[in-house]
């Protein structure tokens, strides 16, 4: 079978490298921790008052959901913006650019070469989310639509991360730039959400359905309850949020933020395209 | 078998290539000069697909780069004035990931890539991490690298630059063995002595424009007619003056101890007849020899814009 030789290359790297069983010892110690803690208070709950709240299960399983969320939104744009710019300083993309790959190859391998990382990363993370298997609370299609969410939002923000990569030369500026475009998607959207929530303009409330919380939060639905969901998510991004969890707004969503993948990705491989005419530069 | 008419390339205002024309033909060895900012790198990154033209074409094996540049680049390799290596990669990995990206895969890229290091002399650092290799033998491995796809074309920029000369010495007889290959190479070097040995062609550009290009030694001769006549005279020196300043076709004449040094315009039946003229004079005549021209001295006459030397031969 003939694999993209980029991906090929840059799995063999990180493999070699120490990064990576660092990255998943950290991550996965950070979501250990966090369960046993969780399952310890519970524990000592349940000597004091001889009684044991099945509920404490599920908020397990939210929380080690969250700090995974979490990590995606933190680790894929610090692993993808610096693949081009990071091939360019080592002066290698020209070489690369000689041979028979096309930019699209190039730009497609380094996406897929980190979404595996964090592929390998949310499957070591399993056994932790497992924990709740015991107890019951969570279907198969609940850890689907989880997978669903991690994924989109990985590839989300991968492409946000290697568009930067290519625009920017300098793998520091493009790392800065690509944190600043996910904090707007995430928390910029919901701040616009809440302003259209108090103006009663629904144009406002639009760009959530770029938000990648969106689809987390439709798919743990189920366990984060009206309560969590109300009180926290609403009250940071208005009703709005609500709405787009819901339904086929779920889909949308996540056609929507696919899409906008698709338009960094071509974003990238215009700017890697030596072939292109160049307007501007940085 | 290498093409290139009318190029132009501007930045910002600046031109970089002014309708720069090059011919270089099948087999042959073309030394690509020319002073700093010339145009040569923009030229080269031309030729490998690296920068679109504003102006002109590029025909390579009769296909024009710019309507069929995938096809092209099959059929050039390039070596660029860095190593771009991964430093993390063990040599036979490195060469394995430019064979995969040239389209070549399993035993067939292990056989070409075991072929390659022989070749450049990497047999034996095939295990080696690519950091852990020197500088010279990192431009051998970014050499074996461009020949992975068997280009009958090679492109290289600056390769000896900042390398010893034992290393150079190694690089000049691996390109004399490609070119016994049947491979054509286009090489530009600031090393002008070296290009003069293994070179066939050269192409000497300046601002953007192709100044002086055909074969060393069409150039080498046209170098000679205007090269200086060395007399050494023995004794009567100032009745030997006195001869030079008085000939129709004695232009300069500058005195270096014994030696004198003529601008002679005249022909060799003329040099004879000079010599007889000396010798029927009384003098006692040493030496009488035409300078022989090099490489330097034709790149100095060029860029110190020396009128006359305008030799264009399309072979």
């Amino acid at each position: 079978m003939k694999v993209n030789p980029i991906y090929w290359q840059e799995t063999r790297v990180s493999s070699r490298s120490f990064r990576l069983p660092l990255i998943i010892f950290l991550c996965n110690t950070i979501l250990a921790l966090a369960a046993l803690l969780n399952m310890y208070s519970m524990v000592t709950q349940a000597k004091a008052t001889a009684e044991i709240q099945y509920s404490s299960f599920l908020n397990l399983y939210v929380l080690v959901a969250c700090i995974e969320f979490v990590m995606i939104l933190v680790i894929v744009p610090a692993l993808t913006s610096g693949s081009i710019s990071g091939e360019r300083e080592r002066q290698t993309l020209n070489l690369l650019l000689t041979t028979r790959m096309t930019p699209a190859d190039i730009v497609i391998g380094k996406l897929m070469a980190s979404l595996s990382t964090m592929i390998l990363l949310i499957v070591s993370s399993f056994p932790v989310l497992a924990l709740v298997f015991i107890y019951g609370g969570v279907t198969v299609k609940d850890i689907v639509l989880l997978l669903i969410a991690f994924v989109s939002t990985a590839v989300l923000s991968g492409s946000v991360g290697i568009c930067c990569s290519s625009v920017f030369k300098k793998s520091t500026i493009a790392t800065v730039v690509s944190y600043c475009v996910m904090v707007a998607l995430v928390l910029g959207t919901m701040a616009l959400g809440k302003a259209s929530g108090a103006s009663g303009s629904s144009f406002l409330a639009w760009p959530l359905l770029m938000n990648p919380a969106v689809p987390f939060s439709a798919a743990m639905e189920e366990q984060l309850g009206n309560v969590w969901r109300i009180t926290v998510l609403e009250s940071w991004a208005g009703s709005s949020f609500r709405r787009f969890t819901a339904g086929d707004w779920l889909w949308i969503s996540l056609m929507a933020q696919l899409l906008f993948a698709v338009f960094c990705l071509h974003m990238a491989i215009r700017r890697v395209n030596p072939r292109r005419k160049r307007r501007w530069r940085y | 078998m290498l093409k290139v008419e009318g190029l132009k390339k501007m930045y910002g205002r600046m031109a970089a290539l002014d309708g720069l024309c090059m011919h270089v033909r099948e087999g042959a060895l073309y030394g690509f000069v020319g002073p700093n900012g010339a145009g040569k790198t923009t030229t080269i990154k031309i030729l490998t697909g690296l920068l679109l033209p504003d102006e002109g074409t590029v025909t390579v094996d009769g296909m024009d780069a710019m309507k069929e540049p995938g096809k092209v680049m099959e059929k050039i390799g390039y070596v660029p004035d860095f190593f771009g290596v991964y430093d993390n990669l063990k040599v036979w990995e490195y060469m394995e990931l430019f064979s995969a990206c040239g389209g070549l895969y399993g035993l067939k890229a292990r056989r070409r890539s075991g072929d390659l290091l022989e070749q450049v002399g990497l047999g034996e650092k095939a295990q080696y991490y690519v950091d852990g290799l020197s500088r010279g033998m990192k431009q051998r491995l970014c050499l074996a690298r461009a020949l992975i796809h068997n280009p009958p074309i090679l492109v290289m920029d600056e390769p000896t630059s900042g390398l010893d000369p034992g290393t150079r010495y190694e690089f000049k007889e691996i390109l004399k063995e490609l070119r016994e290959q049947g491979k054509t190479v286009v090489i530009s070097s600031h090393i002008l002595s070296e290009l003069a040995e293994v070179c066939t062609d050269i192409g000497i550009v300046e601002q953007g424009k192709m100044v002086v290009e055909g074969s060393i030694d069409d150039i080498l001769d046209q170098i000679n007619v205007r090269s200086p006549l060395l007399i050494t005279v023995c004794r009567n020196k100032e009745q030997a003056l006195n001869l030079l300043r008085s000939h129709p076709y004695v232009e300069t004449i500058t005195i270096r101890q014994n030696d004198i040094m003529v601008g002679f315009t005249g022909e060799q039946e003329d040099e004879a007849m000079l010599l007889k003229q000396l010798i029927d004079a009384g003098v006692m005549v040493g030496g009488f020899v035409r300078e022989r021209g090099n490489l330097e001295s034709v790149f100095l006459q060029i860029i110190n814009h020396e009128e006359g030397m305008v030799l264009i031969s399309e072979s």
